[in-house]
């Protein structure tokens, strides 16, 4: 008398697998919903200082209320010495050309103004609420930050926002 | 004619489809979100005006040099993760009681008397500014007045007791960096300063509502409600965050 059934000689059904469309369509719609695409792949490199306590700025991203600009060490290293103390500010991708540039065409400034004219229509607050979010390298120095607030004040766009990394639960 | 059956469609591929559109979005997204600290420039003046005497009880000066070396209120601080304890210090150290002898900003008690005479007054005031035809700006600025003084009546009235305590009005926080101070270090001095506030305001809102203060912030910013606007204004009143960007001298 055997305890154990001896194998009959049944061969082990498939594993149906018609319900699997189903669980990954499932995992994508979460991903579409869930994520938000990056807008610019920056021209510069940014390592941003880690920080807490943070404001979201989802909210304001999501009503277009928002325009970034990165400051950082240019990916292209032959052009390092042309930028102020070797960082440059990349506006909607465009690496300033020459730290000079910078200063003697406003170009902050202008940049700011031609992103509200476009916008305008669409965005129901002045300019004064446009939040220009300044997603700067930790290394980068404080008197570039400064000169970009001073174009932003020139032109009355008053809100600015610091970027940094928040490793905190939100 | 005989009839002839539809074949069915193999779906057996669809799985490979959603397959590849799946790793498609799974690589081109991002999941970190945009973080913050949210400043506001102050406006550009026109005419300058020499600068008012402020005593040097209500600054709190943090100064960072171009070697990245901290000073916070004249002293040289090795370590940044400190500087939070000395801005709850400038907080504290007079809410309960006037210390004139040591070097911290002096809190006023409002009571709920003198609020109610100073919106009368204004009512009185902008009574007779509509009935001389005044200009429109005039108006508008004793109504913002007005917005000031209702709020600080709600405040007291949700803090409870008869005296609403307010630090001086000068009392403010300084960030003077020089040109080449690292964007790294800044940041740090923000976020000392965003996480004092926080810890402050967070302590009043436990005590007085038993909430977490990120709780009814978050909670606001969803749906909106008056309740919650009326108990982050009574917080703005008892720790204002006036934090001013000093630019550096070239």
């Amino acid at each position: 008398m055997s305890k154990f059934k001896k194998d009959s000689g049944k061969s082990v059904p498939g594993v149906n697998t018609s319900s699997l469309p189903d669980i990954v369509f499932m995992l994508l719609f979460f991903f579409m919903v869930a994520t938000t695409s990056k807008e610019v792949d920056p021209t510069v490199q940014v390592t941003q200082p880690v920080g807490g306590k943070t404001t979201d700025l989802t909210p304001y991203k999501q009503r277009s209320e928002i325009d970034f600009l990165y400051l950082g060490e240019p990916r292209n290293k032959a052009r390092l010495e042309d930028f102020k103390m070797g960082y440059a500010l990349s506006l909607d991708n465009v690496v300033q050309a020459t730290a000079d540039e910078l200063y003697t065409t406003n170009a902050v400034g202008q940049w700011k103004k031609d992103k509200f004219e476009e916008k305008k229509s669409r965005v129901k607050v002045p300019i004064e609420g446009v939040i220009t979010c300044l997603k700067a390298d930790k290394g980068a120095p404080t008197g570039l930050i400064f000169d970009i607030r001073k174009e932003l004040q020139a032109i009355n766009a008053l809100s600015i926002a610091y970027a940094v990394r928040d490793n905190g639960n939100i | 004619m005989a009839k002839r059956e539809i074949p069915e469609i193999n779906a057996g591929s669809m799985a490979d489809i959603a397959f590849l559109l799946l790793i498609f979005f799974l690589v081109t997204t991002t999941m970190d979100k945009d973080q913050a600290y949210l400043r506001n420039i102050p406006k550009k003046i026109v005419t300058v005006t020499p600068p008012v005497d402020i005593e040097q009880r209500n600054i709190l000066a943090i100064k960072a040099n171009s070697q990245n070396q901290l000073m916070v209120r004249g002293e040289i601080m090795s370590d940044p993760n400190k500087i939070s304890e000395k801005v709850v210090e400038f907080y504290r150290t007079n809410q309960k009681r006037n210390d004139v002898t040591n070097n911290f900003p002096m809190y006023s008690r409002v009571s709920s008397n003198v609020i109610q005479d100073n919106i009368r007054r204004i009512e009185i005031e902008i009574e007779s500014l509509e009935a001389e035809g005044a200009v429109a700006e005039m108006i508008e600025f004793k109504y913002s007045q007005m917005d000031e003084w209702d709020k600080k009546k709600k405040s007291l009235k949700l803090y409870g007791g008869n005296e609403l305590p307010e630090i001086q009005f000068q009392a403010n926080i300084r960030i003077e960096v020089q040109d080449a101070t690292e964007y790294g270090l800044f940041a740090k001095i923000q976020t000392e300063i965003e996480e004092a506030i926080y810890e402050l305001r967070n302590d009043e809102v436990k005590r007085i509502f038993g909430e977490d203060y990120q709780t009814i912030k978050t909670r606001y910013a969803q749906d909106q409600v008056n309740a919650d606007k009326d108990k982050l204004n009574l917080l703005e009143i008892l720790y204002p965050a006036r934090i001013i960007e000093v630019t550096p001298k070239k």
